[in-house]
């Protein structure tokens, strides 16, 4: 019998994740991983924290070591891309015009960076943050850039900010709505987090937005749509992102904009499936989502070689993330928040866990400063659609491990 | 073989939870897990978070509280998350109600 072939398109946490795991569960067969990057897979999170600040080195957000992958028969194809992806045919095409038959195909592509369309944007000194050299130039710019303008207070855009002043950059953000991670965390919360922000001196300019960017060659002024003129010697723009669905071919979009995929990640196409932040997943409990934070990319990375391995599991995890700025530990768990918060801890005092619940009272989501615990088990309370005792929600003295 | 410190009382580690100690300026937890005591290396592998007292413990996998990598305190071993490094583990006993470990 011959080997079977897996192709996984994007060298990604989720797609080398995959890759790994298929290693990892005995499948014997070959596997082509596919990236546009010159890096193997490896961990996002750090470029906006510690690896930005000098703090943590290359060798330690590797998915897996260098060596491994050829140690353990990945073929690995680096700064190429998959030009045409053919389904039905079941062949991926390469830049190059290789083409590549296999039996089954993970899609990782994840996403790119929404694009910012003021006048001066191709500025030198205007960048964006997505890759382990787009950490680096701006780790070396901002190092003599004077003054730094974010431009987005979203988690990328607070990260950022938070990196650069604790190198002792001053910085100031840039923000289309009225606080800090507004779209994510609401406005009560996202104003604890600006707050947080303004203790560390960071500038930020809420309501506005970029109207264009001023300098000879280099950008040296950012001209916001107020009319406000603020000198500086390098621009972030973290403005969202959108999927990377290029090398799709003919698979359905979800109205997400990412690769519809069923409970078990598989798309319409048997064989064919898709993972992390480019996945519009078909949840079983949280409805059809895209989520694109860390936890996720790694899970349903691993979920789908499984799957790709004949398991008929539903992909059923709740949803956690974290983002850590300054000495602030924020953390997530599901995918959206409700309008009825029930509070433990103090907002005030920067700690507390906020839970969410919907109108019939099931708990969607919680957010915890400082309370990790706390976050992490009202996980499986999120997984199971529980609608908790409101007052014992609040109650700190209360194990939420009870109220399953 | 090393030699066996008291680190704390017995009565500070409670079944089913971990807390906790500095020993000689090393950070280190012991666990209670069905009537045993596991006692590990406090500083996750990861990024430097102190893994109690925010760490979840289920069983005897502790989930790092800031990154969610997870943790065999009885091997150390990385079962899940961001880490790839594990954590020290140490031979640790309850000698008349004081909680030694081997260091």
């Amino acid at each position: 019998m011959p080997r079977e072939t897996v192709v996984v398109v994007g060298a990604s946490l989720a797609g080398g994740t995959a890759a790994a795991t298929l290693r990892d569960e005995g499948f014997d067969g070959r596997i082509v991983l596919i990236g546009e990057e010159p890096e193997l897979p490896y961990q996002r999170p750090p470029l906006s924290k510690t690896y930005l600040r000098g703090e943590s080195a290359r060798d330690t957000l590797l998915v897996r070591p260098d060596d491994w992958w050829t140690e353990h028969e990945v073929e690995t194809r680096t700064g190429t891309r998959v030009q045409a992806l053919d389904p039905a045919a079941r062949t991926a095409t390469l830049a190059d015009g290789e083409a590549i038959a296999f039996d089954r195909c993970l899609l990782a592509t994840g996403v790119r960076n929404r694009a910012l369309d003021v006048p001066g944007v191709d500025l030198e000194g205007v960048v964006h943050l997505r890759t382990m050299a787009d950490s680096d130039r701006i780790r070396a710019a901002a190092a003599d850039a004077g003054h730094v303008v974010v431009v987005g207070m979203g988690f990328i855009g607070a990260e950022v900010a938070a990196s650069l002043r604790m190198l002792g950059v001053e910085v100031t953000v840039i923000e289309l709505y009225e606080t800090a991670l507004r779209k994510v965390l609401g406005l009560r919360l996202g104003d604890v987090l600006a707050a947080i922000h303004r203790d560390h001196g960071v500038a930020m300019r809420f309501n506005d937005a970029v109207g264009r960017f001023e300098g000879s060659t280099r950008v040296e002024r950012v001209v916001t749509r107020d009319g406000d003129m603020i000198d500086c010697g390098l621009v972030v723009v973290g403005i969202g992102t959108v999927p990377s669905t290029e090398a799709s071919g003919a698979l359905a979009l979800a109205p997400d904009g990412g690769v519809a995929v069923d409970a078990r990640l598989e798309t319409a196409v048997p064989g064919v499936f898709a993972a992390g932040d480019v996945a519009s997943h078909a949840h079983p409990v949280l409805g059809r989502v895209r989520v694109e934070h860390f936890d996720n990319a790694v899970k349903m990375g691993a979920h789908a070689a499984r799957a790709m391995l004949g398991s008929p599991d539903a992909f059923d995890d709740p949803h956690w993330f974290w983002s850590d700025q300054y000495d602030q530990h924020l953390q997530m768990g599901g995918v959206a928040l409700t309008d009825d918060m029930v509070v433990r801890g103090s907002l005030e005092e920067r700690s507390f866990c906020a839970f969410f619940l919907d109108e019939g009272g099931v708990l969607r989501a919680s957010v915890a400063l400082n309370r990790p615990r706390e976050c992490r088990r009202s996980l499986p309370l999120i997984r199971a659609g529980v609608a908790p005792d409101r007052g014992l929600l609040a109650d700190p003295d209360v194990d939420l491990r009870t109220l399953a | 073989m090393g030699d066996y410190f008291t680190i704390g009382r017995g009565d500070e580690v409670v079944e089913g939870d971990a807390a906790a100690f500095e020993i000689q300026g090393t950070q280190v937890a012991v666990a209670r897990v069905g009537g045993a005591l596991y006692a590990f290396g406090d500083i996750c592998t990861h990024q430097g978070c102190t893994l109690m007292p925010g760490g979840e413990l289920d069983g005897t996998e502790l989930t790092c509280g800031c990154h969610g990598s997870m943790f065999s305190i009885e091997t150390g071993a990385v079962l899940d998350g961001p880490a790839t490094q594990p954590i020290e583990v140490y031979p640790s006993r309850e000698v008349d109600g004081e909680i030694q470990i081997e260091v």
